[in-house]
């Protein structure tokens, strides 16, 4: 481990967050820090080593993430359907009434 | 760095979505984590950010709570209108404008000429009576309602 | 718009269901409200809180004006309220406008906020080749937008003249044969211009753009050459363009050169100086772009960045001096805030890129790297350069058109850049005129959706229109800033 890293565990609650969202967290922290995703009960245990204020900054990443999921589960009709129509207008197509 | 705050939310009163986002909101200004309670509410921890003054930190509690009221607020106004957004945006991907309405009087070419003339005469008949001077307001345009149909003023109002 | 029926009124508050509307409370205590019509309306907090709660009288003139922008439900005209969203997302059904040729990646000048990684003058093997450039204006000209605009970009792009006159004499040609309209637009920093060069680029309508950082000792210390004064070369060639702009002739159209200002540390409090600089040029325009911490400007952030709230504040006091000169008499707009006005005030699209939703990678344009790799931006492109072909959608030598514009990067970009899966934008009262720009969110925050709240960047936008509405409120400043967008 490099020096000044340090390894803390953080235990997410399933009734806060899902799995998914800690899953993707942990993504999008690859090469800025090492996550290790356990399941528990009740949750999910994450490991996060890298530097200063790590841990915290993984944590507000994994509620960025369960905003996101949470809004497309409302959301989804709407964003893909303005997607969807620039996509295939771009590409020629004509998109479904 | 500044102290952490904790604050307690009912569930009861508050959605988890709206706890979220309103949490989720102040990064910008703070760490934050949310942990369960017992009794159907949840501990929003915030702990100030590299970076955020003592004044800010110490404004978070309250911003938090103001942001928690307007997630209630935006919610029940994203809840109640969903499908009406979504009906209105379909109808704008696929929006035509509509042809401007044909200009048909439903008049033969002699009776529009016939009618052209009418209001031609008519013109001419109030600039005469405008030039006599005869009257500046013979329909009344200029006086007020009170003067027309003010019971005072022994007039009833016409319907 | 109007309200459906003013018959329906009754002098009674009404508790109906709210429409659809995003709201954000302002500095000074009023809250600002917009809708997907991109309509808008400032009230003060407690005819908010009456609004919000239902008890807003209908007999009230607030309410009228509410009820015309189609913040009361039930007096909503569906129909109009429809109009105005098509206008605004027109660009949906386009396809991409925007070509960008890269001439080559080496360049003359070692500017400080470079995100380009552009070679030395002398690095080989990084020019566009003659076959590459007009593959690239034929696969360009497959674009389903009916008006599209090929922009030649470096490096300095006239380190590879041939190539870009061909290409310049190519794309007139068969646009030409296909009645397509097709813009042609050349950024540079004019080091390398001659009189022949410049009158070739006039007489085949191609507009130019170039970089403008301030007076000549910010310019010069933002925009290092070792060929001499970047300042110098900057101003003659302005006044050149301007010149020959001024004296039109019936055989080609002369475009107004146009010129972009970069604002590093160092412009920091220089504003009057650097608009000054702007009409002492004689342009009609400034427009006062951010830097973004990608490239080589994010190795040297902490000696050339700033925060969000010092580039508002810098933002700011540009606009209230460019509004001071106008209220004098003098002819200069910010670009950026003209971009903006369209959209609000117009409700139009002016087809800027960066603040749409999605945002304009490979939908609204593409680039062209000098091998032919296409990439969904240009800052895409930039990351690739890194070594990181995230954003790469093709190549033009093998890939179809169909194919580039349904490659995962492009489809990838379109999800991650609609606002409407944005946590934070979702519900931000600037959602109809702004967009994110999955690029900078990848480098900055490591994935393509990033995290609004703590992004540099929604920090930037946020700053920008807050001055913007602020001066909105303003009669006076109203009246100018309308005026800079009137039909």
């Amino acid at each position: 481990m490099k020096p000044g890293m340090k390894t803390e565990p953080v235990f997410l609650s399933g009734e806060i967050y899902c799995e998914e969202a800690v899953k993707l967290a942990a993504a999008v922290f690859e090469g800025r820090a090492k996550v290790r995703v356990i399941k528990a009960a009740g949750g999910v245990k994450a490991e996060i080593s890298g530097g200063e204020n790590i841990t915290r900054e993984f944590c507000g990443e994994v509620l960025n993430q369960q905003c996101r999921i949470d809004l497309s589960r409302k959301n989804y009709k709407i964003a893909s359907l303005i997607a969807t129509k620039a996509l295939l207008s771009a590409a020629g197509e004509k998109t479904a009434k | 760095m500044s102290e952490n705050i904790s604050i307690r939310v009912s569930l009861k009163k508050y959605s988890l979505d709206s706890v979220r986002y309103a949490a989720h909101s102040l990064g910008g200004l703070v760490y934050a984590f949310i942990k369960p309670l017992p009794g159907g509410k949840v501990l929003v921890e915030l702990s100030p950010k590299p970076g955020t003054t003592a004044a800010k930190a110490a404004g978070c509690a309250r911003l938090f709570r103001g942001e928690l009221e307007d997630e209630k607020l935006r919610e029940r106004v994203s809840s109640g209108n969903r499908e009406l957004r979504e009906f209105l945006l379909l109808k704008a991907m696929n929006y035509q404008p509509k042809p401007p309405e044909k200009d048909d009087s439903g008049l033969t070419p002699q009776q529009e000429k016939e009618l052209n003339d009418l209001i031609a005469q008519i013109e001419g008949e109030i600039k005469a009576e405008a030039a006599k001077g005869a009257s500046a307001d013979p329909l009344g345009i200029t006086s007020t309602w009170e003067d027309k149909y003010d019971p005072k003023n022994g007039r009833k109002k016409i319907r | 718009m109007t309200p459906k029926t003013a018959a329906k009124r009754s002098a009674k508050p009404r508790s109906a269901g709210l429409p659809y509307f995003t709201f954000r409370r302002m500095a000074d205590g009023s809250v600002l409200l917009s809708n997907d019509a991109g309509r808008t309306a400032a009230v003060s907090g407690k005819d908010f809180a009456r609004f919000s709660a239902g008890r807003l009288g209908s007999g009230e003139p607030l309410y009228a004006e509410l009820a015309a922008k189609g913040f009361v439900r039930e007096m909503t005209d569906f129909e109009g309220y429809a109009a105005a969203c098509s206008k605004k997302n027109a660009f949906l059904g386009a396809g991409p406008g925007l070509h960008i040729l890269v001439m080559t990646l080496r360049c003359n000048h070692k500017c400080l906020y470079c995100q380009s990684g552009a070679l030395g003058a002398g690095g080989r093997g990084t020019d566009m080749s003659r076959a590459v450039a007009r593959k690239s204006v034929d696969f360009a000209l497959k674009s389903t937008n009916p008006g599209i605009t090929i922009e030649f970009q470096g490096g300095e792009p006239l380190l590879n003249w041939d190539t870009l006159k061909d290409s310049v004499l190519y794309a007139r040609g068969r646009g030409r044969e296909l009645g397509r309209e097709v813009r042609l637009a050349l950024v540079s920093n004019f080091s390398l211009m001659t009189e022949e060069k410049a009158r070739f680029l006039v007489e085949n309508e191609v507009s130019v753009c170039t970089s403008l950082d301030g007076p000549a000792d910010l310019h010069n210390k933002n925009r290092t050459f070792s060929g001499g004064n970047s300042h110098a070369h900057t101003a003659r060639w302005l006044k050149y363009f301007i010149g020959r702009a001024a004296k039109q002739v019936p055989e080609y159209r002369t475009f107004t050169p146009s010129a972009l200002l970069t604002v590093s540390r160092y412009s920091l409090g220089r504003e009057k100086d650097i608009v000054d600089e702007y009409l002492r040029q004689g342009l009609a325009d400034i427009f006062v772009r951010p830097l973004a911490p990608i490239g080589y400007a994010k190795k040297l952030w902490p000696r050339i960045g700033y925060s969000s709230e010092e580039f508002a504040r810098f933002y700011r006091n540009s606009l209230d001096y460019i509004i001071k000169l106008n209220a004098a008499g003098k002819k200069i707009r910010e670009r950026h805030a003209v971009i903006m006005l369209e959209k609000i005030v117009n409700g139009g699209d002016p087809g800027y890129l960066d603040m749409r939703c999605p945002c304009g990678a490979a939908i609204g344009q593409v680039a062209y790297n000098y091998n032919g790799d296409l990439y969904a931006c240009d800052e895409g492109r930039m990351v690739g350069w890194e070594g990181d072909d995230l954003f790469r959608i093709g190549n033009v030598l093998r890939d179809s058109y169909r194919k580039v514009m349904l490659a995962p990067a492009s489809r990838a970009c379109a999800a991650a850049s609609s606002l409407e899966s944005q946590p934070q934008c979702s519900r931000c009262v600037y959602k109809p005129w702004c967009g994110v720009c999955p690029v900078y969110n990848y480098e900055t925050q490591g994935s393509l959706w990033g995290d609004m709240p703590s992004s540099g960047r929604c920090a930037l936008s946020l700053g920008m229109f807050d001055a913007l509405f602020g001066l909105l409120k303003k009669p006076a400043s109203a009246k100018i800033l309308k005026e800079w967008v009137q039909k």
